[in-house]
């Protein structure tokens, strides 16, 4: 019995090594690449630790290929729809548990639509409308479109996790003399901080890794964003690879950062939102 | 419980409230009217014309519906996502079932394995791309190398460019990209499953087969059926991944529908095309999930 259990772990060890490897082979190939210099390359022979290590990839990174502008520019847009729809997540996750109101069930119910709305289906008529309002080669105008898109998996998020929350809190808070608002932002928000946290980073990563409505909606270098930036790296006339894999794996760092921090979070606030719906 | 409290309150109270639940999900309403409604209605309205947006406006009607299924271009390029769509969705819940069966034990080291395993999913799809285009190229390619050290192959392999490798490749990718989504959804959903139904399915004397069958799997549905329609209509929708690797071809070998509206629209500059074309896909995802839920509802 107890041999038996031994190969169960030994055979679980090995099958998740192997997935494992599966997926830590490429990754590892990225940024061995982003050390290399031309040279090794382009070796025929893959070199798997390069020597000499170079950083000349990662100076050009912020040097040559301003990435570091668009750094900023990412930074800016997936920060300001993170803001924009995580507010509009709580609002109206709270709205929706706790009041009654007409067409409540068919709010939702659209919402839900939505995600099966093509997105290359929306560039054309956002392309159209952004135009109008003078918003392409615009930050705002892409900050927009993030929150937009992003909005309706956010407020089922929210929804399901202001359900956890008791109504007695407002009841209590609402015999006090508290007026919606106040229950609202004072009493019942600060309960929802690892939901909210949930929401923020789900928005957060939609929007850094963000590449169609950015390739669409900006023309203008001052104001690509990082993933349009490495994309164009690819259709110069001659191809660095080294630089191309430094820049893909400084544009993953924050993203690896954020979530082993947030991790528990994350995934909690993720799968919660989906289950329900 | 919030139907009782309302009951419960004066019928001014009610309405006051009523106003006060608009007032709130009032920013979300807005933005998705704003966004997503006005610019699917303006969407709807160009499909009905001839235009480039700027100087050509000229009415066809329902001309590019029609030819989207007399003309084979348009639907050719549907039944190669339906293919492409299937293929991803199975190779994610085989490898989504599998890692997610291996992670909901507690054994050393599961946290380092779910942190890898998630890996694919934090990464943008524009690297994944990039990356892959960097591990399968046929010079300098790191794939190739491997396989002929391997001695699997003998010559250099162009694994993007050949017709009938880039397909597959494609998948490939996909599957490597969105598998960690589904894992997660399974995870959370076996551990919701409770602990008790085993046991007493232990007591009952059912081997581990039946299980998962009459425990796992009927405990899983609600999550799997959300996971398979949300899934399916994100992957049928693919544009980026492709796109970056190889642009649709060669030929029109990789040649999704995200990728043929795209390119009628910002190539061809046909806009009132590509938005009929657009309206059709939508029309497909609402079947996909509105069928899924018939199959899979509750009995």
């Amino acid at each position: 019995m107890k041999s038996k259990k031994k190969i169960m772990a030994a055979a679980r060890y090995l099958i998740l090594i192997v997935l494992s490897l599966f997926i830590i082979v490429p990754v590892l190939w990225m940024v061995s690449t982003a050390f290399k210099g031309e040279a090794q390359t382009y070796s025929p022979i893959p070199v798997w630790i390069p020597s000499p290590i170079s950083l000349d990839s990662f100076k050009k990174f912020f040097g040559l290929y301003s990435f570091g502008k668009m750094t900023r520019n990412s930074l800016v847009t997936c920060l300001g729809s993170m803001v924009i729809c995580t507010a509009c997540a709580c609002f109206s996750g709270y709205g929706v548990t706790r009041f009654k109101f007409k067409g409540k069930k068919q709010f939702m119910a659209f919402l839900l639509v939505t995600q099966t709305f093509p997105s290359v289906m929306l560039v054309v008529p956002f392309y159209a409308v952004l135009s109008a309002y003078r918003l392409t080669n615009s930050l705002l105008g892409l900050t927009i479109v993030y929150a937009a898109t992003n909005i309706a998996f956010s407020t089922w998020m929210m929804t399901s996790y202001f359900e956890t929350i008791p109504l007695e809190l407002d009841e209590a808070a609402r015999v006090d003399g508290a007026n919606s608002f106040t229950i609202f932002s004072k009493v019942v928000l600060p309960l929802t901080i690892p939901g909210i946290a949930a929401v923020a980073i789900f928005v957060l990563i939609n929007g850094w890794n963000e590449y169609m409505y950015s390739s669409i909606l900006i023309s203008k270098d001052s104001l690509k964003t990082l993933t349009v930036g490495i994309v164009s790296l690819n259709t110069q006339n001659q191809v660095h690879w080294n630089d191309m894999m430094a820049a893909s794996s400084m544009s993953c760092l924050p993203l690896i950062i954020l979530f082993l921090c947030f991790q528990r979070y994350f995934i909690a606030g993720m799968t919660s939102g989906a289950v329900k719906s | 419980m919030s139907k009782d409290t309302i009951k419960k309150t004066k019928k001014g109270k009610v309405e006051k409230r009523q106003s006060i639940g608009y007032a709130f999900i009032g920013p979300a309403a807005f933005a998705m009217i704003a966004m997503i409604i006005y610019p699917m209605a303006y969407g709807l309205y160009i499909s009905f014309f001839n235009t480039n947006l700027v100087t050509k406006w000229k009415f066809v009607g329902l001309r590019y519906y029609i030819q989207a299924f007399t003309n084979s271009e348009f639907y050719s390029s549907v039944l190669l996502t339906f293919k492409f769509m299937i293929l991803v969705v199975i190779g994610h819940f085989l490898l989504g079932f599998i890692s997610a069966s291996l992670l909901n034990t507690e054994f050393k080291g599961r946290t380092v394995f779910r942190v890898i395993f998630m890996l694919p999913w934090l990464f943008p799809e524009s690297v994944i791309a990039l990356l892959f285009t960097w591990i399968l190229n046929p010079m300098y390619g790191v794939l190739n190398a491997i396989l002929k050290s391997l001695g699997l192959i003998s010559s250099n392999m162009s694994w993007l460019s050949s017709g009938s490798l880039a397909f597959p490749t494609i998948v490939f990718v996909c599957i490597w990209k969105g598998y960690p989504l589904v894992m997660t959804m399974i995870l959370s959903g076996l551990q919701s499953v409770s602990k008790d139904l085993y046991e007493a399915a232990m007591i009952d004397g059912a081997t581990k087969w039946k299980q998962f069958l009459h425990v796992t799997v009927p405990g899983l549905r609600p999550v799997l059926t959300t996971t398979l329609i949300l899934d399916s209509v994100w992957w049928f929708k693919q544009y980026t991944l492709v796109y970056t690797m190889t642009g649709g071809g060669p030929g029109k070998a990789t040649d999704l529908v995200s990728l043929s509206i795209y390119g009628t629209a910002f190539n061809d500059l046909q806009f009132g095309k590509a938005s009929a074309w657009g309206i059709i896909v939508f029309g497909i995802c609402y079947l996909i999930s509105k069928i899924y839920r018939l199959i899979l509802k509750e009995e």
